[in-house]
């Protein structure tokens, strides 16, 4: 993504232009949402990059475009740097800030807001190269902070709200949700004899829901496997499943559980 | 579970750190007793998966438990830190002998799923005490792959 992007080449003259009208300009309003219309893939690129944390797609594009609207308000071209490096960091840095502080659902501090965000992409990269869930003590050596915080980070993720449980893969059209694409848990199920009284009941859960239960109780696969395979963090998946187990207890009758 | 039955500290310790939660047999206590397990295990260093599991593993228990308990009782939970693993005992008093926690529901399959072991005992109850119902788990801190 250069100046001599295809895709964007033509809003350069126009980003030049925007900088160096005066605020009161009769053009200017025209001019900014034509460069918006014209970015607004880059927003959404972006937005998509952080679609798998637990917010709504929408929400996220929309987070993103604010952070687009302020790049090309703020881009001074005279100052020899590109648009995309500029831009990219400002929108960037807008759907960090809404995660910061839209995404709890309790009163969290601001230093374990931003401790949060580090753990949740220290446990990833420390899955990938573990091939397992990272402990607490890892996780604290990878960020260089001690273990006490950790400890203090991850009891405060517990306070992250919880997401919608229909999401999509990504909003676009046509998009497949989780359960169209990981499938053969189905086959273990055949194989539990209660299967009767909980078929019906799984059957009521939102695919998301009701993938991740199979694949965790019929499947054999770990939270961090599960996370891997749906493309959610392990924390994400420890939070569904913990929910959809609550789910499934109040709704299976109890008779089925205490003989 | 004699050592649930007379929790003499000197019986429980045998080298663990022991925790023991006793809140009335109520559902909605549950999450206090869930939040124990998951501080003890992350303390413990045990891997997020297994936080994660031992945490789901315990509010089953004690919900599975909750639902045959006498009104008006306690459940009690004991927590014993070993090296690698965390060993919980949950329990709870019983109106019936009758009320049983039974091994073929969905959510023992959870247990077994969530756990690296995982019991029931059922004790009809002596000299007056009323009969009890317990669940005891076995959590690793990770390394195996299940």
């Amino acid at each position: 993504m250069t100046r001599a992007d295809p895709e964007y080449g033509h809003l350069s003259p126009l980003l030049e232009r925007y900088a160096t009208l005066p605020v009161d300009h009769p053009d200017r309003e025209k001019l900014r949402d034509e460069l918006v219309r014209g970015f607004l893939p880059v927003a959404q690129h972006i937005a998509r990059r952080f679609s798998n944390r637990g917010e709504p797609l929408d929400d996220l594009v929309q987070v993103a475009t604010v952070g687009l609207i302020n790049a090309i308000d703020r881009y001074a071209p005279d100052r020899g740097t590109d648009f995309f490096s500029f831009a990219v960091p400002t929108i960037s840095g807008e759907v960090r800030r809404h995660f910061r502080d839209l995404g709890w659902s309790m009163r969290v501090p601001r230093r374990l807001k931003d401790l949060h965000v580090s753990i949740n992409s220290a446990v990833s990269e420390l899955s990938q190269s573990l091939g397992r869930a990272p402990k607490p003590t890892e996780i604290a050596e990878r960020l260089g902070v001690p273990v006490s915080e950790v400890l203090e980070g991850l009891e405060a993720s517990e306070a992250y709200r919880s997401s919608s449980l229909d999401e999509m893969l990504s909003s676009e059209q046509g998009s497949a949700t989780v359960g169209e694409l990981v499938g053969e848990a189905d086959a273990e199920l055949d194989r539990v004899d209660f299967r009767q009284a909980l078929r019906p009941v799984l059957a009521e859960l939102a695919e998301r829901e009701r993938t991740i239960v199979l694949l965790r109780f019929f499947g054999n696969m770990t939270q961090t496997q599960i996370a891997d395979r749906v493309g959610i963090s392990q924390m994400h998946v420890s939070r569904l499943l913990a929910q959809t187990l609550d789910r499934l207890r109040t709704r299976l009758d109890p008779e089925t559980r205490v003989g | 579970m004699s050592d649930l039955d007379s929790p003499s500290p000197a019986d429980a310790l045998d080298g663990a750190s022991t925790v023991e939660v006793r809140t009335s047999a109520s559902a909605a206590l549950i999450p206090t007793i869930r939040a124990v397990a998951s501080d003890l295990a992350a303390r413990a260093d045990f891997d997020l998966d297994a936080i994660s599991d031992l945490r789901m593993a315990v509010d089953e228990a004690c919900a599975t438990l909750v639902d045959v308990a006498a009104p008006t009782s306690w459940l009690r939970c004991t927590f014993l830190v070993r090296p690698e693993r965390i060993e919980v005992h949950a329990q709870v008093q019983t109106k019936h002998s009758e009320a049983v926690v039974s091994t073929d529901t969905f959510g023992w399959r959870v247990l077994q799923t969530l756990a690296d072991d995982v019991t029931v005992h059922h004790d009809p109850g002596v000299d007056g005490a009323g009969p009890t119902v317990g669940i005891r788990l076995d959590k690793r801190s990770g390394d195996v792959m299940r």
